[in-house]
C-alpha cells in the first residue's frame, strides 16, 4: 500500500507544478462554462456543488456518487489531462524565466484560478476569504506558539482590536453613522484608505500586545498562557462596555471592502514576511529562546527584543485578519472574538503543524474543508472538532506537518551564488 | 589596564554564601584556571561574570567598565563568551545555525531586512555563513555543518558549543568543564583545540576543570576555590603539591 | 452599614462557589503541573447532573409510596452529584490527560480546552439551548431572615456553611490521611513518588475525583441559589474560579480557597464602585497584574528548581 502511494506521489511530482496550475485554470473555466449543465445532467438538482460537495456528505449522502462523478468530470480529468500534456513545454518555459518573473507568474496564475473558481458562487468567495484570513491568523500565531514555543491564546483579542479599530476608521471616514457623524472623506478614497485602516488596526493590536509581551519577560509556559487568556476576556469585557461602538450589540456598517484580491494580497504578504523572518538568523534566535533561553542570553541574543517582536508580529497580523474579517462580514460583536475563536485558530495551527509555514496554510485549508463537511451537523461540529484535535494531540503533538515544510518548486533560474566553500 | 579585574566579588543565595570576597585579574592572552571541589562556587562565579546573576557585592571590571548589573546579552556583546558544564545547545537547529545565532548583536540588517529580505540581508547572511564555517573548520567539524545537533555525538557537540562561543568574537572565553564526560584521548584533543584557539585568536581563556592533567598542563596560573573562597593561587607547580589544596579535595592532609 | 454586611454575604456566597471550583484547579496543578481547562465545564456538568438527580429523586420520593422531606432529598442530591461528578473527572483524566503525560504541555492544555468545548456542545446538542430551571424551592423553601436590617436567605447561609465544611474536610484529608500525604509528596517532587511505592495513577485519579466532586457540590449549591442553568455557565463561573486559583497561588490548596473568597470580594467591590459590567475585565486585569509581578500568586511558592516533568 505504501508503495502505491509513493508511486502516486512521485507521479504527481513529476508533472510540473505550473502545469498543474494551468490545468486548474482550465478546469475552472470548464466549470464556469458548462458546469451547471453537467451538474443538472448527472442528477445534482441544486446545480454546481459549492465547495466540492463536501457539505453534501452529511446532508445528502445519496448524492455522493453524483458528486464524485462531477468532480471527476469537471476537475480531475481536465486538470490531469491539461497538466500532463503541458508539463514538458511549461517546464522548459518556466526554467528560462528569471526568478522574480517566475514567482510572479505562479502568483498570477494562482490568483486567476481562485478568482475564476470563486466567481461562480458567493459562498465560494466567502470560503476562500475565510481560508485566507485563517492562514494569516495561523501563520502569525505559529511564530509565538511554534517558533517561540509559548502557549498563547491572545490572538482572538488582537483580532478584536484590529477589527474594531479598522472599522472605526472606515466608518468615521466613509459612512454616515449615528455615532461617528457624517462621512468625512470622499468615497473615492475608500479603496486606498482601506489598507491604511487595516494597518492602523494592526498597529493598535500590536500596541495591545505589549500587555502580554512585557509579562513574558519573566513568565513562561502555563502562566503566560493564563495571561493571554485573561487578555482575551479583558478585551471582550472592555468592548462590551464601550457603548459608542455598540457594546454587546455589536458594530456594523463598515463598508464591504474585503475583496478576494485584498485577502489574497494580505495573505501572501503575511506568509512572505513571516517566512522571511524565521529563515533569517535574526528570526532563528526566536527558536533559540524557546530551546534554551539562558544560553541565548549569554550568546548576545536580546531575548526581550525577540519576545516583543514575536508577540507584536502575531498581534499585528491578527489585527489585519480581524480588519479583513470585519469588512467582509459587515457586522462584528465581542462574542465573535472570544475563546472559541482562539480555539479555532489553535485547531488550524495544530492541524497544520507547528514551526511550519506550509503547515499553517495546510492547517487553515484543512480546517475550513473539515468545517464544510461538518456544516450540516450544525452544533455537532463542535463535538467532532474537539475530538479530532484531541486525537491529533495524542498521536501527533506537533501537528501534521510539525517542523517540516512541503518543498515548493524552485522558481526559475537561480542567480549565480558563489558557494562559501569556493571562497579561499 | 587588565582585560578583566574582579574585586571583592561576593554572592548570597538567600542565606547561603556561595562566593566570598573573590578577586582576580586576567590579562589578554592569559590562560587561567579555576579549580576546586564540587559546589565550591566556580560556575557561580562564571554566572556572576556573564550577568546571569547579579552579585550581592563586588565589581567586575571588563576593559575598564564595571559590568555588574548589565544584562547577559550586553555583556557577551562586549566580548565575554562561555560554554556550559552541561551543554546548552539549541537542539532543534543545525550546527551552522547554532553558531550563527551567536552573532545576533552584530546583525545590521535589523527588522527590515529580517521581514522583507533584500540584498543587504542576503549579503550579511552570507558573511555570517562564511565566518561560521571558518570557525567550524578551525574546530574540525565543518562537515557537520547541516546536521541537527541532537543527532551528533557528545564530543562533536562540545566542539559546536566552543565554535558558538567563538562566534561572539570574545576577548575573554570562559570554559566550564570543557572536558567533562570525555575519554582521555578526547581530552587531549580538546587540550590541543584550546591551545590552538589561543594561538590563532589571541584571546584570554578562563578555565574551570576537574581533570588535573588538563589544568596543570594548560594554565599559566590557577586559583583554587573552596566554599566560595580562594584557598590557594599561583602557578601549577605551587598548586600541585599544596597541602591546603589536597586537603580540600581529599579531606585529609597527605603527608 | 447594613449594605456593607449585605454585600459581604454576597461576596462570601460567590466566593464559596469560586473557592470550591478553584480547589479542583489547584489540586490538579499541584500534582501534575497542569491546568485542567475543562474543570469549569465539569462544574457546569455537575450542575446538570444535580438537576437530573433531583428531578429523578423528586419524582420517586416527593409523592407516592415513600415521602421524604425536601431537605433530605437535597442532601442525597448533593452527595450523589458529587459522586457522579467525581466519576466524570476520573473518566476525563483517563481518556484525555493520561495519554498525554509525556507530550508537550501545550498539548495537554489544548486537550483540556477541547474537552470543555465538547462538554458544552454536547450539552447544547442533547438538551437544547433553552435554560433549565432547577427546582430549588421544592427542596428547600427559601426563607429570609432579617438580622438587624440585613436580609439573609437561608440558602445563602447554607451555601457558605456547607462550602466551608467541605473545605474543612478537604483540609483534613490532605493533612491527616495517607492519600493526602501522597498528594503533598507528589506536589513537591513528581518523579520520586513512584519510587516510594505510591501508585501514582491512583493518586492522580483520586485527585481528579475529589476536585470534580467539589465542583459538583459547587454546581448543586449554585443551582440552589441561582436556579437557572445554561450550558455556558461553566465559561462564566469556571474561568473566574480559575482566576481565583491563580490569585491564591500555584499548587497551594488553601491558597485556592482563599483566592476564591478574595475574588468574590474584589468582584463585589468593583460592582459597587464601578459599573457592574466592568467587573469581569477588572477582575481579569487584576489577575494580569498579579501574574506579572508575583506569578506564584499570593500564597504560592516562588518557582523552585526541583525537577518537574
Amino acid at each position: 500500500m505504501k508503495l502505491k502511494t509513493d508511486k502516486l506521489i512521485n507521479h504527481i511530482l513529476s508533472i510540473h507544478p505550473m502545469a498543474w496550475l494551468i490545468g486548474a485554470l482550465v478546469s475552472a473555466v470548464v466549470e464556469w462554462s458548462v458546469g451547471t449543465v453537467i451538474a443538472y445532467s448527472i442528477g445534482l438538482s441544486d446545480g454546481i456543488p459549492p465547495v466540492f460537495g463536501l457539505s453534501l456528505i452529511f446532508a445528502k449522502p445519496l448524492l455522493i456518487p453524483s458528486v464524485i462523478l462531477y468532480l471527476v468530470l469537471v476537475y480531475l480529468i481536465p486538470i490531469y489531462v491539461v497538466a500532463r500534456l503541458l508539463s514538458g513545454v511549461v517546464g522548459k518555459v518556466m526554467s528560462r524565466l528569471p526568478q522574480l518573473a517566475s514567482i510572479a507568474v505562479y502568483l498570477i496564475m494562482l490568483y486567476a484560478v481562485l478568482e475564476v473558481w470563486g466567481s461562480l458562487d458567493d459562498y465560494r468567495l466567502m470560503v476562500l476569504k475565510l481560508i485566507g484570513i485563517g492562514i494569516i491568523l495561523t501563520v502569525s500565531l505559529n511564530l509565538v506558539n511554534g517558533w517561540m514555543g509559548e502557549f498563547s491564546v491572545a490572538h482572538a483579542g488582537f483580532m478584536a482590536i484590529g477589527a474594531y479599530v479598522s472599522s472605526i476608521v472606515m466608518v468615521w471616514g466613509f459612512v454616515n453613522d449615528d455615532v461617528f457623524g457624517p462621512a468625512v472623506l470622499p468615497t473615492s478614497w475608500a479603496p486606498v484608505a482601506f489598507p491604511i485602516a487595516l494597518i492602523i488596526g494592526g498597529i493598535a493590536a500590536a500596541i495591545g500586545a505589549l500587555v502580554v509581551a512585557i509579562p513574558s519577560f519573566r513568565t513562561r509556559g502555563d502562566y503566560l498562557g493564563i495571561i493571554t487568556l485573561a487578555f482575551v476576556f479583558i478585551v471582550q469585557g472592555v468592548i462590551n462596555n464601550l457603548n459608542f461602538i455598540g457594546g454587546a450589540r455589536g458594530f456594523m456598517h463598515m463598508p464591504p471592502l474585503s475583496s478576494l484580491t485584498w485577502v489574497f494580497i494580505w495573505t501572501l504578504l503575511a506568509l512572505f514576511m513571516i517566512q522571511r523572518y524565521v529563515s533569517s538568523t535574526y528570526g532563528k534566535a526566536t527558536s533559540a529562546v524557546r530551546d534554551n533561553e539562558s544560553a541565548a542570553e549569554v550568546m548576545t541574543v536580546d531575548t526581550r527584543k525577540v519576545k516583543i517582536i514575536a508577540f507584536l508580529t502575531n498581534a499585528f497580523w491578527a489585527g489585519i485578519a480581524g480588519g479583513l474579517y470585519a469588512h467582509m462580514m459587515g457586522y462584528i460583536n465581542p462574542g465573535n472574538f472570544g475563546i472559541v475563536m482562539s480555539v479555532e485558530v489553535l485547531a488550524m495551527l495544530y492541524l497544520g503543524g507547528l514551526n511550519s509555514i506550509t503547515g499553517s496554510v495546510v492547517g487553515a485549508v484543512f480546517y475550513r474543508l473539515i468545517s464544510e463537511i461538518l456544516r450540516p451537523l450544525g452544533l455537532y461540529k463542535w463535538v467532532v472538532i474537539p475530538v479530532l484535535l484531541i486525537l491529533i494531540m495524542i498521536y501527533r503533538p506537533f501537528g501534521l506537518l510539525g517542523f517540516q515544510e512541503i518543498k515548493l518548486p524552485t522558481f526559475g533560474r537561480k542567480k549565480e551564488v558563489p558557494h562559501a566553500a569556493d571562497a579561499d | 589596564m587588565p582585560l578583566m579585574q574582579i574585586n571583592h566579588l561576593t554572592h548570597f543565595f538567600g542565606g547561603l554564601r556561595a562566593v566570598h570576597d573573590f578577586n582576580t585579574t586576567i590579562e589578554m592572552g592569559d590562560l587561567k584556571g579555576l579549580i576546586g571541589p564540587n559546589g565550591a562556587g566556580k560556575t557561580t562565579i562564571f554566572n556572576l561574570v556573564t550577568g546571569v546573576y547579579r552579585p550581592t557585592e563586588g565589581e567586575v571590571i571588563f576593559e575598564g567598565k564595571n559590568i555588574v548589573g548589565k544584562r547577559p546579552n550586553v555583556i557577551s556583546d562586549m566580548g565575554i563568551a562561555r560554554t556550559f558544564q552541561n551543554l546548552r545547545l539549541w537542539t532543534n537547529m543545525t550546527v551552522l545555525d547554532n553558531v550563527k545565532i551567536a552573532a545576533y548583536s552584530r546583525i545590521k540588517y535589523g527588522l527590515v531586512g529580517a521581514f522583507l529580505g533584500g540584498n543587504g540581508r542576503y549579503e550579511e547572511e552570507r558573511m555570517l555563513d562564511q565566518e561560521a564555517e571558518r570557525l567550524l573548520k578551525m574546530l574540525d567539524i565543518d562537515k557537520f555543518r547541516d546536521f541537527k545537533v541532537s543527532n551528533l555525538p557528545y564530543g562533536i557537540q562540545r566542539r559546536v558549543e566552543i565554535a558558538r562561543a567563538l562566534m561572539v568574537r570574545p576577548k575573554l572565553l570562559l570554559l566550564d568543564e570543557p572536558a567533562a564526560g570525555m575519554s582521555p584521548a578526547e581530552m587531549l584533543e580538546i587540550m590541543d583545540v584550546i591551545r590552538m584557539i589561543q594561538d590563532e585568536l589571541g584571546l584570554a581563556i578562563w578555565l574551570i576543570e576537574h581533570r588535573m592533567k588538563m589544568v596543570m598542563e594548560l594554565c599559566q596560573s590557577i586559583q583554587v576555590l573552596n566554599f566560595g573562597e580562594v584557598i590557594a593561587e599561583g602557578p601549577p607547580d605551587a598548586i600541585r603539591n599544596n597541602p591546603v589544596v589536597i586537603k580540600a579535595y581529599l579531606g585529609t592532609v597527605v603527608s | 452599614m447594613t449594605e456593607v454586611v449585605q454585600q459581604l454575604l454576597n461576596a462570601l456566597q460567590w466566593g464559596s462557589f469560586y473557592a470550591l471550583i478553584a480547589l479542583g484547579y489547584s489540586m490538579v496543578y499541584s500534582i501534575l503541573m497542569l491546568f485542567n481547562f475543562a474543570h469549569g465545564d465539569i462544574f457546569m456538568t455537575g450542575s446538570y447532573i444535580g438537576l437530573f438527580v433531583t428531578l429523578g429523586l423528586l419524582g420517586i420520593f416527593a409523592s407516592g409510596v415513600v415521602a421524604l422531606p425536601g431537605w433530605v432529598i437535597f442532601i442525597i442530591t448533593l452527595l450523589l452529584t458529587m459522586l457522579l461528578t467525581s466519576f466524570l473527572g476520573i473518566l476525563l483524566e483517563l481518556v484525555a490527560y493520561r495519554p498525554l503525560r509525556d507530550a508537550p504541555r501545550a498539548s495537554a492544555a489544548i486537550t483540556g480546552l477541547m474537552v470543555g468545548i465538547f462538554l458544552e456542545t454536547g450539552n447544547l446538542a442533547l438538551l437544547g439551548a433553552s435554560r433549565k430551571t432547577f427546582p430549588a424551592d421544592k427542596l428547600i423553601k427559601q426563607s429570609i431572615f432579617d438580622i438587624g436590617g440585613v436580609y439573609v436567605t437561608n440558602i445563602k447561609l447554607l451555601t457558605i456553611v456547607l462550602s466551608l465544611f467541605l473545605m474543612l474536610l478537604l483540609h483534613l484529608l490532605v493533612q491527616k490521611t495517607k492519600l493526602g500525604m501522597a498528594m503533598r509528596a507528589m506536589s513537591v517532587d513528581y518523579a520520586i513518588v513512584p519510587l516510594m511505592g505510591i501508585p501514582m495513577n491512583t493518586v492522580i485519579s483520586l485527585t481528579f475525583a475529589i476536585g470534580s466532586a467539589l465542583a459538583g457540590a459547587a454546581g448543586v449549591l449554585f443551582a440552589m441559589g441561582y436556579p437557572v442553568l445554561e450550558p455556558y455557565m461553566g465559561m462564566l463561573i469556571g474561568w473566574k474560579a480559575f482566576v481565583a486559583a491563580i490569585l491564591g497561588g500555584r499548587g497551594s490548596i488553601m491558597g485556592a480557597a482563599l483566592g476564591g473568597y478574595l475574588l468574590g470580594f474584589i468582584e463585589i467591590i468593583v460592582a459597587a464602585v464601578f459599573v457592574s459590567t466592568l467587573k469581569d475585565p477588572i477582575a481579569y486585569g487584576i489577575v494580569l497584574l498579579i501574574l506579572t509581578f508575583r506569578p506564584h500568586g499570593i500564597f504560592g511558592e516562588a518557582y523552585s528548581a526541583h525537577l518537574r516533568i
